[in-house]
């Protein structure tokens, strides 16, 4: 018990806190996730509750096929990350979206949209 | 200080500050999207820099007529590499019974090494193995809280979250659950001061939770209030069924389901949930039990919440 009591202080001695930024979850995205917009997107912009990583900060856009309706890279700003469409019509659209906080963290996730009447 | 002492506690110190790689990093328990929360009574199933500090409940014993329990626990967790890591936990007891006497005191300090068996991140599916030990005669034994003999309990650890479901499921994909199965087998099979066997015990616990947070970013944003979407409403069991050596004494399983929910923040989670036996052997009336976790990960990125050796990278990298 004794070698427990003196551990613990011990592994928390270098804790002046980091500049601690945490995980980047998704805050919301335009359009919102899982929505249905009546006019094709020009973007899709995901704005997370983390500053992330441009290097290793990726989106990417396909249809109900799988193929690609993106412009290509993402443009990362901030905890704001932004991908350019192509021209869509109606139709169910999925995001996937990779990113690494300032601080290494790495999330990532999927979601959908529908343009149109779907 | 002997020498040796003075050298070990170098080698950790060194070990300590020899933390900072820069590599992509997922603690806590990440796998694919799914975020799976530290659960108050089942261990979640990723090895992580994580501490729950405290976990305090209350519950009315079994005994007749029954005392009444309180727990005051904390646990540390500790990544050694990316794979591997330890646990430490502790829990305060004090057992009062109706006009009768109180224990007070620790149990027995309690370790977990665990390794990462599985992250597959396409399939929100993680497995853990791990080798839990009480450790006998460390805590309050005079006054009848702790054993003098020592619980090694071999247990496999699994959580499956359903956002792999075909869209069409939709809502239900941000349900996940996680379990947990252990043997526990004593040091020693007969308790001279009880004249009692004491049994090997089949422990299992497991949870079902649906995640507000997942409900928001991956399948439909309703635009709820910011709390609600920090939310994971849960139902947590757990149970004991003495398996061998257990002569004389009830086979009767023993245990609680826990309804409750989890509130989950960037840095920490918050805990609440009800206590329900499932039987009279069990306990009497409904217990609370509450806890604070830390994700030392994120509130120490640059120190204790990298791992000890080597890069951050998880057993199988996140699939994208």
């Amino acid at each position: 018990m004794r070698k427990f009591l003196i551990l613990v202080p011990l592994l928390f001695t270098p804790l002046a806190p980091d500049a601690a930024r945490a995980h980047a979850f998704l805050d919301h995205a335009s359009p919102l996730v899982g929505s249905t917009v009546p006019a094709a997107p020009h973007e899709v912009a995901l704005t997370f509750t983390q500053n992330l990583e441009p290097a290793f900060s990726t989106a990417q856009v396909t249809d109900s096929s799988g193929a690609r309706v993106d412009q290509g890279k993402a443009q990362v700003s901030g905890n704001t990350m932004t991908i350019g469409l192509k021209a869509i019509g109606p139709g169910s659209y999925k995001v996937h979206w990779h990113a690494l906080s300032v601080d290494t963290h790495s999330t990532e996730g999927t979601f959908t949209f529908h343009v149109g009447g779907h | 200080m002997s020498g040796n002492h003075r050298c070990s506690r170098a080698v950790a110190l060194a070990l300590l500050f020899a933390t900072l790689t820069f590599s992509q990093a997922s603690a806590h328990c990440f796998v694919g999207a799914r975020f799976l929360p530290a659960t108050l009574n089942t261990d979640d199933p990723c090895v992580a820099d994580e501490m729950s500090l405290p976990t305090i409940s209350w519950s009315r014993t079994a005994d007749m007529p029954p005392a009444t329990e309180w727990d005051v626990g904390a646990d540390f967790s500790k990544r050694i590499t990316a794979d591997f890591g330890i646990s430490l936990s502790e829990t305060w007891k004090q057992i009062r019974g109706p006009g009768g006497p109180t224990m007070a005191g620790f149990d027995n300090l309690q370790t977990a090494a665990q390794y990462q068996l599985l992250k597959d991140g396409s399939h929100e599916l993680a497995m853990l193995l791990g080798l839990v030990v009480d450790w006998g005669s460390t805590g309050a034994i005079n006054s009848g809280i702790a054993t003098p003999y020592s619980v090694l309990a071999p247990t496999y650890y699994f959580g499956k979250g359903f956002g792999d479901l075909p869209d069409e499921a939709g809502w239900l994909r941000a349900f996940a659950v996680t379990g947990e199965v252990g043997y526990q087998i004593p040091s020693r099979s007969f308790d001279v001061v009880q004249q009692t066997f004491i049994p090997q015990v089949l422990a299992w616990s497991g949870s079902i939770q649906y995640s507000m947070p997942y409900l928001k970013s991956e399948i439909i944003d309703l635009q709820l209030p910011d709390f609600i979407n920090h939310l994971i409403p849960i139902v947590e069991f757990q149970m004991s069924t003495p398996a061998a050596n257990n002569f004389g004494n009830s086979f009767v399983t023993t245990g609680t389901i826990n309804p409750g929910v989890i509130w989950v923040g960037s840095y920490f989670q918050v805990g609440l949930e009800a206590q329900v036996p499932v039987n009279a052997q069990s306990g009497h009336g409904i217990g609370v039990i509450g806890q604070l976790h830390l994700y030392l990960d994120d509130m120490f990125p640059k120190t204790i919440g990298q791992p000890l050796i080597g890069p951050s990278t998880p057993t199988q990298q996140l699939k994208f």
